[in-house]
């Protein structure tokens, strides 16, 4: 009896997008699990939601495109899946900072100019960690993810964490421990799998 | 003074700062005497640094999915569009039942996907035989799509290109023979065909010459000298 594409390792999908079999449901499942990260890490390398929109686009149209040049014994889905949307969001970035002076003797020489800002070198350097830990959080239940996204992300204190979810503030306080411990172990997961990939 | 076990549970919220001051101070105060929690506060303290880059958690808009889908779904040839095919061939009477449906469907996505990719309904104007200049497996064709605003949609499909060196990538360029016009960057990841979409200035009409040149991100923004490909306008 065949799986349902949500019972699926990311490699076992990406061998049916590359057989071209349920295509649609394979690249539905790959979307699931990762869209979050790739539009996450795609705000914070492009700097707004538009430009990240299109990226989780590209990266998800590539995906479907080149997955028979996945090879799962190089490494994980992830790592490639990562390597894809720094490559994409690098391209991206490049394509802004070319200004084209089209208008000011119609002569239609682009001028392509490099502004000030960071250079695609820069805007990836955070970039893997980044998706780490973004792959760390989706990996939380969601009574640790709510804990963290409370606690960090909006800076409440334990207690007010207590008084708006009504979970008691010993468990508020065993939870945050756990999501931390949870998080640590899901970034070294994938430390291991980009060293798998070297 | 707090034991080890009362301490452990509080080490997620002393490092994210969320403790009442009196419980943050009893803690303080036991990690001043315990190399043990020190230890595991330093564990936390890596994660609460890995924060700091975490990206923001929000959804994309949920529409992404669905076009991304269509359009997958709308390139790919499957099963039902072959059925179709054949059943309109044999069994001309069902027609009515079978096509309206997926005809609409298909000219919906067809419709909303041109809109939303910049796809071109036309075909090209002009197809540029792209062909290698050092490396003998690359090749390629670039087709020009004229679009409403004038500009050109430059829709390239190469093959067996290798990713760019360290720091590299791949840009493309419209040459009359002494000027240069700029049609896009790209990288490649994997060897295999390689489908980009670029959009070039109504100019390049007068360009003949197209090249793919490999480019230094550090470098001269000018052409360099390393053209991969290159065709001309027929």
């Amino acid at each position: 009896m065949p799986h349902r594409a949500d019972e699926l390792s990311d490699e076992q999908l990406m061998d049916q997008l590359a057989g071209q079999e349920e295509v649609g449901a394979a690249l539905s499942a790959l979307y699931d699990r990762y869209s979050r990260t790739v539009f996450g890490v795609g705000v914070k390398l492009l700097g707004d939601r538009s430009s990240a929109e299109e990226l989780v686009q590209e990266v998800f149209l590539k995906v479907w495109r080149s997955s028979h040049t996945f090879d799962s014994s190089r490494g994980s889905f992830s790592t490639w899946l990562y390597r894809v949307t720094r490559n994409l969001a690098s391209d991206s970035y490049r394509k802004r900072t070319r200004r084209v002076d089209l208008v000011s003797d119609k002569d239609p020489f682009i001028l392509a100019t490099r502004d000030s800002s960071p250079g695609p070198q820069e805007i990836v350097d955070d970039s893997w960690l980044s998706w780490r830990m973004s792959r760390a959080l989706e990996g939380l239940g969601a009574a640790h993810r709510e804990v963290i996204e409370l606690a960090y992300f909006q800076g409440l204190s334990q207690r007010e964490i207590s008084q708006r979810t009504g979970v008691p503030l010993g468990t508020v306080k065993t939870r945050t421990s756990s999501a931390m411990k949870r998080l640590r172990a899901g970034l070294a997961g994938e430390d291991a799998l980009q060293e798998d990939r070297r | 003074m707090m034991k080890c076990a009362e301490v452990h549970p509080n080490l997620g919220a002393f490092v994210l700062g969320g403790l009442d001051s009196e419980e943050e101070t009893e803690v303080r105060r036991h990690l001043a005497f315990c190399p043990s929690c020190r230890e595991k506060l330093g564990e936390f303290e890596e994660v609460s640094q890995a924060l700091k880059v975490a990206p923001p958690l929000a959804d994309p808009p949920s529409y992404l999915k669905d076009q991304i889908l269509s359009y997958v779904r709308a390139e790919e040839p499957s099963p039902s569009h072959e059925e179709l095919s054949s059943s309109r061939d044999s069994r001309s009477k069902n027609l009515p039942l079978l096509v309206p449906g997926v005809a609409a469907a298909a000219l919906v996505a067809v419709v909303a996907l041109g809109i939303f990719f910049g796809l071109h309904a036309e075909p090209p104007i002009a197809t540029i035989q792209l062909t290698p200049v050092e490396k003998e497996n690359y090749w390629g064709v670039a087709e020009l799509h004229p679009q409403p605003s004038g500009n050109q949609q430059v829709e390239l499909k190469l093959n067996n290109l290798d990713e760019p060196g360290p720091d590299s990538y791949y840009e493309a360029w419209f040459s009359s023979g002494e000027e240069y016009i700029g049609a896009g960057t790209f990288t490649v990841t994997d060897s295999g065909q390689t489908d980009v979409v670029l959009t070039a200035p109504p100019q390049v009409q007068n360009y003949p010459t197209f090249l793919i040149t490999e480019q230094s991100a550090t470098g001269d923004t000018a052409p360099s000298k390393k053209v991969v490909l290159r065709g001309e306008a027929p």
